[in-house]
C-alpha cells in the first residue's frame, strides 16, 4: 500500500488523520470547480491509452458530461469514510510505504496502519509528496521488489 | 527576472520539478503579503492547505508529468496571514531541459469569484427547484394513478349496488322498486308504438297456512321455489319480480288480452302439477290486465289487482282477466 489512510479525518478520540472537516470542504469545492480538468487527467489514465485515442474521447465525454455527482460522492466517500474498525479483520501479509514528510497523510497515520494490521510492515520512503510511485518510480519499485523476494 | 516581469500584472513562478519555488515576481508574493524574495526556496506547500495539496499532488504534478501543462486550475493558496486566495493558473513544465522546471502564471480571481459562487448558487436553486417539480409531478401522477384506481372500485360498486337496490334479497328476482321502474318503462314504450302490454298478479293461495304449519323457513322456500318457477317459466323479453309478501307480478310486452288470460290459464295448472318441496302442493290465484291507452301503471296494477281478488272470491286456483269481469 502506498500512503494508505483509513480515516483522512481528525477525530475527536485524537487520531490525527491530516484533514480538518473544513479541509475536506475546501477540497470537494475546488475539485468541483475543476471538474472538467479532472475528467481530462482521469480518462488517459483509467485507461492506460495513447492521448486522444477514440476510446479516450469517448470516455472523457462521458466524465465530462456525467460525472461532477459521482465525483463527488467518490471524493465524499473516500474523505468522509473511517474504516480504522475493520483493520484488525486484515490478514494479508502487507508492505505500507510512505513518503518521508508525506504532503497528504501525516506520518503517524503510517504507524497507526502499521500498529492495527496484523504482518504488515511499515517502510518510510526518502520520496518526498504523496505519489512517490510517480515522484521517485525507482525508489519504490526497489523497496517494492526487496519486499517481495524475502517475503 | 527582468523588471518588466516582476511587476507584471500576473503573478509568476517557477518550480522546481520536486515543487519549490526558485522564482517568483512581486506581483505574486504582494498578492499574498510577502515581501519581495521572501517566498524563494519555500516549498509550493507553504502556501497550501490540506485541500490544495490534495490537488497539486493529485492534479496539478501528475498533468505536468503526463503533459507537461496543466490549464485553467482552479486553486486556493494561504496568503501570509493564512487566509485563502482563489487563483486561476496556468503551469508549463520548461521542454527541453534536464532540470524540468515549471513556469506557473497565476491571477488571482476574488471578484470572478463571487461571480462563480453565483452561478453555482443558481445552478443548485434550479437543480432543486427541477426536482421539487419533479417531485410534485411524480406526487400528481400517483394521484391521478390512485383516483383512477378508485373510480375503477367505485364503478364495481355502484354497478353492484344498482344491483343490489333492484333485487329483492330472498328471491333473488326484481324487487317492487325495480318492477315499478320497469313498468313505467314499459308502460311509455307501449304508449308510443301501439303494442300492447299485459301483467299477471300471481298470488300463492292459503300461504299463511304454510307459514303456520310449517314455519317461516318453509315459507321461505316456498317463495324462492315459486321465483326459480316463474323465472324459468317466463320466455325471453317477459319479466318476473316479486311485489311484496306472496305476490308476484310478471310484466308480458307484445302480448294482448287474449293471450294474457291463456299464459295465466297455463302457469296456474304448471304450478297445481308441480311437486313442491315441504308443502308437496302449492296454487296460485292470478290476475291479469292489459292496458289500454292513457292507463298509468298504477291504474294497470289495480285492475290486475282486482282481476286477482275475483279469483280469489271465485275459489282460487283459477286465472282471471280484468277485462272478462261484469262490472255491474
Amino acid at each position: 500500500m502506498i500512503g494508505p489512510s483509513p480515516c483522512y479525518l481528525n477525530t475527536a478520540d485524537g487520531y490525527h488523520g491530516g484533514f480538518d472537516k473544513s479541509d475536506i470542504e475546501d477540497l470537494l469545492g475546488m475539485m468541483e470547480m475543476n471538474f472538467t480538468g479532472w475528467a481530462n487527467y482521469m480518462a488517459p489514465m483509467a485507461l492506460k491509452q495513447p492521448i486522444e485515442s477514440r476510446t479516450v474521447q469517448e470516455l472523457r465525454s462521458t466524465f465530462v458530461s456525467n460525472d461532477p455527482k459521482v465525483a463527488r460522492q467518490f471524493a465524499e466517500v473516500t474523505f468522509y469514510s473511517d474504516c480504522r474498525d475493520l483493520l484488525k479483520q486484515g490478514q494479508v501479509d502487507t508492505l505500507i510505504l510512505q513518503c518521508s514528510n508525506d504532503s497528504i497523510v501525516p506520518i503517524e497515520v503510517g504507524e497507526y496502519l502499521h500498529q492495527h494490521l496484523k504482518n504488515s510492515r511499515l517502510h518510510i520512503l526518502d520520496a518526498k509528496g504523496h505519489y512517490p510511485h510517480i515522484s521517485h518510480p525507482q525508489e519504490t519499485a526497489s523497496v517494492v521488489k526487496d519486499y517481495l523476494e524475502v517475503n | 527576472m527582468t523588471h518588466s516581469l516582476r511587476y507584471f500584472p500576473a503573478g509568476l513562478l517557477t518550480l522546481s520539478h520536486e515543487g519549490y519555488i526558485l522564482e517568483a515576481n512581486e506581483t505574486f508574493q504582494e498578492e499574498l503579503g510577502y515581501k519581495p524574495k521572501e517566498l524563494i526556496g519555500e516549498h509550493l506547500e507553504k502556501l497550501c492547505r490540506p485541500g490544495a495539496k490534495m490537488i497539486f499532488h493529485s492534479y496539478f504534478f501528475p498533468n505536468i508529468n503526463m503533459y507537461g501543462v496543466v490549464k485553467e486550475l482552479f486553486v486556493k493558496l494561504k496568503n501570509k496571514e493564512g487566509t485563502e486566495v482563489p487563483f486561476i493558473l496556468n503551469a508549463r513544465q520548461r521542454p527541453m531541459e534536464e532540470l524540468q522546471q515549471i513556469d506557473v502564471v497565476l491571477l488571482p480571481m476574488k471578484r470572478r469569484m463571487e461571480y462563480e459562487q453565483e452561478l453555482r448558487q443558481t445552478k443548485l436553486q434550479l437543480e432543486e427547484t427541477i426536482r421539487e417539480k419533479e417531485t410534485a409531478l411524480d406526487q400528481l401522477k400517483n394521484i391521478y394513478q390512485e383516483i383512477q384506481a378508485k373510480q375503477e372500485t367505485l364503478a364495481v360498486l355502484n354497478s353492484e349496488l344498482l344491483i343490489a337496490a333492484n333485487t329483492d334479497n330472498l328471491t333473488g328476482i326484481a324487487n317492487r322498486k325495480h318492477l315499478l321502474e320497469l313498468l313505467a318503462d314499459y308502460n311509455s314504450l307501449s304508449q308510443s308504438t301501439g303494442e300492447s302490454l299485459s301483467v299477471l298478479l300471481i298470488d300463492i293461495d292459503y300461504f299463511k297456512k304454510v307459514n303456520d304449519v310449517y314455519g317461516h323457513d318453509a315459507g321461505d322456500e316456498v317463495l324462492i321455489g315459486l321465483a326459480t318457477f316463474l323465472q324459468q317459466f317466463s320466455r325471453p323479453g317477459q319479466l318476473v319480480g316479486r311485489l311484496g309478501g306472496e305476490e308476484f307480478l310478471m310484466l308480458l310486452p307484445n302480448v294482448d288480452k287474449t293471450l294474457s288470460l291463456a299464459v295465466g290459464q297455463r302457469l296456474k295448472e304448471l304450478v297445481e302439477q308441480a311437486q313442491w318441496e315441504t308443502v308437496g302442493s302449492l296454487t296460485v290465484s292470478i290476475g291479469a290486465a292489459t292496458l289500454i291507452p292513457k292507463d298509468s301503471q298504477k291504474e294497470l296494477i289495480k285492475k290486475a289487482d282486482l282481476a286477482l281478488y275475483y279469483s280469489k272470491e271465485n275459489g282460487r286456483n283459477q286465472a282471471t282477466h280484468y277485462d272478462d269481469i261484469h262490472k255491474d
